[in-house]
């Protein structure tokens, strides 16, 4: 166990090397290269050069890769080419709204879908169980951009049920702690249901069919035979190992999770990481997104680490070679 | 032999299989494809998206405007009798930009989905085939394809090299598509390799390019067909998201991505400019992922036969 997790750390860090490099050439693969969008065109030559020097464009390519991630190992990404500020503190800054909505949206999409998945395989073939599917076929069929846009058209704009944009209101002077909490909350309904849809729809039916699967086996027949409740037979002795397939699918989304949460919080005005990844993009911000680029895939090989461990230790018949 | 026959009382079993046997033979293809048209709802998604094919190829039988023509006095205006779902910020008519936006993001979506497969059976196959350090290798490779989600690669590659042409937008999303189909690809070359008709034709002498796609190849092509399928509408997304972020087609090129970024600002004053090209994705992409899952059921041979 332990030398399998040691080999896989390996393999992860070897890959996100290789990762660095491929997004270093990408960058410097851009026509013109990078001083063609940092410098202005009507700067004289002689400045250019200086600046060239400055920022250490005039040196070869590997040398550049050199001192970009070994600055990179002691956490510094650079200074951002269009606020001047350092990649980490403008990332660091817009953390917190991306955790936010990355954990509520997470736990939200996998309970519901949790529930959703075991009453339509409780109940298969049901009319419960058919709205479900009719309903999981439509949310993976769903442009979810467009499904945000339509969110924040009716419940924002024409019901006003909920806040159209941001992460909580502008000025909150006056508000009581619980008001303050309760604002934050409000703002979050929308994005979250925008985030999640894709992966309820997804992760129900997995479940679905891997709880149809585990209900043939015979220990779930004596279970029934020791007269236990249908509740505590599929809830507490099926679905435990129905939920085994799901963590890998989990993992395996991870990264369209990510993907996810960079288009919802554009949508929502969201002020975090996945904003800062497109208008970065637009603004050929090169630092940062190499940082963002750098950062989205670690966490997806994390994930997949972490979800491969927690598969052997989850599920006992998985011996690791 | 027809003896013991007579002799033997039909049992209730011999008479249930009776049909069955006499039921004519069938091939193998025959038999996938009754099971598929035994299946409704994807039959449905087959011909709706047969429909919608037909009317983007014959838009300008359907319409007679011009998807080009503004006209300022009908800016967004409310969908009428002439104006089936009204006009657009600069007056062109809806449903003829909703029928020729279809062309592109149809065309986008088919056309990536062909590239990514080639790449992806290539890949797969020359992996799966020769094992060893080559497969090693390629598989490592497409594990790297594979850290990067799918969109963010598009996002940043389309955001900094593309110049919005369609053939920009059809080769990203293909390039960084084709990963999932190499491995499955792979992992049917590698069960098929070991197969005693592919020994037989290595003996009679078949080089390895023939052993692959003549003779493996055509085994493998079930799950090929439902990735491919499956990987039209999720190219057809793919585009409609760029394009709607800005990273996409540009002007005056125009799909349906597109129109629901030109639209976005009118959401309130003339909804169905945001509605009409969401739900024509919604629909498009619903009734290929039907078709694909159709397909995974009829190819599935332990489906049994009800």
């Amino acid at each position: 166990m332990r030398r399998y997790v040691i080999r896989r750390l390996i393999q992860a860090v070897a890959m996100l090397f290789v990762m660095s490099i491929v997004f270093f050439l990408l960058i410097h693969a851009i026509p013109g290269g990078p001083d063609r969008v940092l410098f202005n065109p009507k700067l004289p030559p002689s400045v250019r050069i200086q600046l060239r020097i400055q920022y250490g464009l005039d040196q070869p390519l590997y040398i550049q890769y050199w001192n970009w991630i070994s600055h990179v190992l002691q956490g510094n990404f650079g200074d951002s080419f269009v606020d001047h500020q350092p990649v980490m503190s403008d990332i660091g800054a817009r953390a917190p709204a991306t955790i936010e909505l990355f954990v509520v949206g997470l736990l939200f999409a996998l309970v519901v879908a949790i529930l959703l998945g075991v009453f339509s395989a409780v109940r298969q073939y049901s009319l419960t169980d058919y709205v479900v599917t009719v309903l999981t076929y439509f949310g993976i069929a769903m442009p979810v951009f467009f499904f945000g846009l339509v969110l924040q058209e009716i419940f924002a704009v024409q019901l006003g049920w909920f806040p159209d944009l941001g992460r909580a209101s502008v000025d909150q002077t006056g508000f009581t702690a619980l008001e303050v909490f309760e604002d934050y909350a409000l703002h979050l309904v929308l994005p979250v249901f925008m985030f999640s849809l894709l992966f309820i729809a997804g992760w129900s039916r997995y479940l679905r069919s891997s709880m149809l699967d585990v209900v043939k086996q015979d220990y779930i027949r004596t279970a029934r035979a020791k007269g236990l409740s249908s509740r505590i037979v599929f809830f507490r002795h099926a679905l435990r190992n129905a939920l085994i397939p799901l963590v890998t699918q989990v993992a395996i989304d991870f990264g369209g999770i990510a993907a996810g949460a960079v288009i919802t919080e554009t949508i929502f005005a969201w002020p975090g990481m996945g904003q800062l990844f497109l208008s970065s993009l637009t603004n050929r911000d090169y630092p940062v997104i190499l940082a963002m680029l750098t950062f989205i895939t670690a966490s997806v090989i994390i994930a997949n680490l972490i979800a491969d461990v927690l598969y052997g230790v989850i599920d006992p018949r998985i011996r690791f070679s | 032999m027809a003896t013991i026959q007579s002799n033997q009382a039909p049992t209730a079993g011999a008479l249930e299989l009776t049909p069955e046997l006499a039921r004519k033979r069938r091939s193998q293809g025959r038999i996938i494809l009754d099971r598929f048209l035994r299946n409704r709802v994807a039959v449905g998604g087959l011909v709706v998206l047969l429909l919608m094919v037909l009317a983007a190829i014959f838009a300008p039988f359907i319409s007679h405007y011009d998807p080009d023509q503004y006209n300022i006095a009908l800016q967004t205006a409310p969908p009428s009798a002439a104006h089936i779902l009204g006009n657009d910020d600069l007056g062109r008519d809806e449903l003829t930009r909703l029928l020729y936006g279809a062309r592109t993001s149809l065309t986008i979506g088919i056309t990536s989905m062909l590239v990514m497969v080639a790449i992806g059976v290539l890949v797969g196959a020359v992996a799966g085939f020769y094992g060893g350090w080559i497969d090693n290798l390629l598989m490592r490779i497409t594990d790297g394809f594979l850290a990067v989600p799918f969109l963010i690669w598009l996002f940043t590659v389309a955001g900094i090299f593309s110049n919005g042409s369609v053939k920009d937008i059809v080769i990203i999303i293909a390039v960084f598509s084709w990963p999932i189909t190499a491995r499955i690809v792979r992992g049917e070359f590698l069960g098929l390799k070991e197969r005693e008709f592919l020994l037989a034709a290595r003996t009679l002498g078949a080089s390895d390019a023939r052993l692959m796609f003549w003779h493996i190849l055509p085994n493998a092509i079930g799950p090929i067909t439902v990735v491919a399928t499956l990987g039209v509408g999720q190219n057809i997304i793919a585009e409609s998201i760029l394009s709607f972020f800005g990273f996409g087609l540009q002007k005056p090129t125009s799909s349906w991505g597109t129109m629901l970024n030109d639209s976005q600002a009118y959401i309130t004053s003339a909804p169905i400019l945001v509605w009409a090209p969401g739900i024509a994705i919604l629909i498009t992409v619903l009734c290929f992922n039907l078709i694909g899952d159709g397909m995974r059921d009829a190819l599935d041979p332990y489906m049994t036969e009800r």
